[in-house]
């Protein structure tokens, strides 16, 4: 008895994997959730003002695979040198695929003497995360990676 | 918005002048994101928090305005040089008009 079981259980166990293929990429089949690709455009351009930004200078640390899609660590860097000239004044996170694309503003000041932070987001599917940052300067920063996430984190 | 208060963490309550703090905060907060809908079918209306500030005395250190996409239960981290004590004051605000605050005291050595 326990051997057939072990072999029934196996034989469902190989046979997943196939059926899970064409299914990688599940459609949002919620309407609410579906990706506002205007206003992310809108968020960069409102951001960029018209400059044009250079890949060097902001890191994003973002997971490839995401386990939590309600949660998924988001920590961002400006690298560049932060001086009493020259400080990062704000960077703004971006998820090119969600509803409502410009995750979150993060501003600092010269009083705080460095730009780092980290929050958690959630991504309503497998989708490029965006940062941008400006100096006070007026210099821009951009950084992307993208992310896998096997559900969604919206909970709905 | 929060029977509890809020979690601070800070790298080093003692720091020397010049050292790099490091910040985690986190509140309890639904996060409502204004897109969900009851068993009725009613959107259950927005509630988030929409501003976040540290500040180290009267001055502003940083400010986060977080959106939808934040996570529930919003966790930040951010950090800053330490150049003179003071009391690290973090403050959250959301859509409904509720308040968390949370303080922590930084004595420079």
């Amino acid at each position: 008895m326990q051997r057939r079981t072990l072999m029934a259980a196996s034989a469902a166990a190989l046979a997943l994997p196939a059926l899970a293929q064409p299914q990688a990429k599940a459609p949002l089949t919620n309407a609410a959730l579906a990706p506002n690709p205007a206003e992310f455009r809108k968020a960069m351009a409102d951001f960029a003002q018209g400059r044009k930004p250079q890949a060097e200078g902001l890191h994003l640390d973002v997971p490839t695979l995401a386990d939590n899609p309600a949660a998924v660590p988001v920590k961002v860097k400006v690298t560049l040198p932060i001086t009493e000239q020259d400080w990062c004044e704000e960077i703004i996170v971006l998820a090119d695929l969600n509803p409502a694309p410009l995750a979150c503003r993060l501003q600092f000041t010269a009083a705080a003497g460095t730009a780092e932070a980290a929050v958690r987001v959630r991504l309503s599917q497998s989708q490029t995360v965006h940062a941008l940052a400006r100096m006070k300067s007026g210099k821009l920063l951009a950084a992307s990676h993208a992310v896998t996430v096997a559900a969604s984190g919206c909970g709905m | 918005m929060n029977q509890k208060p809020p979690r601070v963490w800070i790298s080093n309550a003692t720091p020397k002048k010049g050292e790099v703090l490091r910040v985690r905060a986190q509140i309890e907060h639904v996060m409502e994101s204004g897109l969900r809908q009851d068993e009725a079918g009613k959107i259950r209306p927005r509630n988030i928090v929409t501003r976040f500030e540290a500040h180290l005395g009267t001055a502003l250190l940083f400010a986060w305005e977080p959106g939808i996409s934040i996570s529930q239960n919003p966790y930040i981290e951010f950090t800053f040089l330490a150049r003179e004590s003071g009391e690290l004051r973090l403050h959250w605000k959301d859509d409904a008009g509720q308040t968390a605050s949370a303080s922590k005291a930084i004595a420079v050595v």
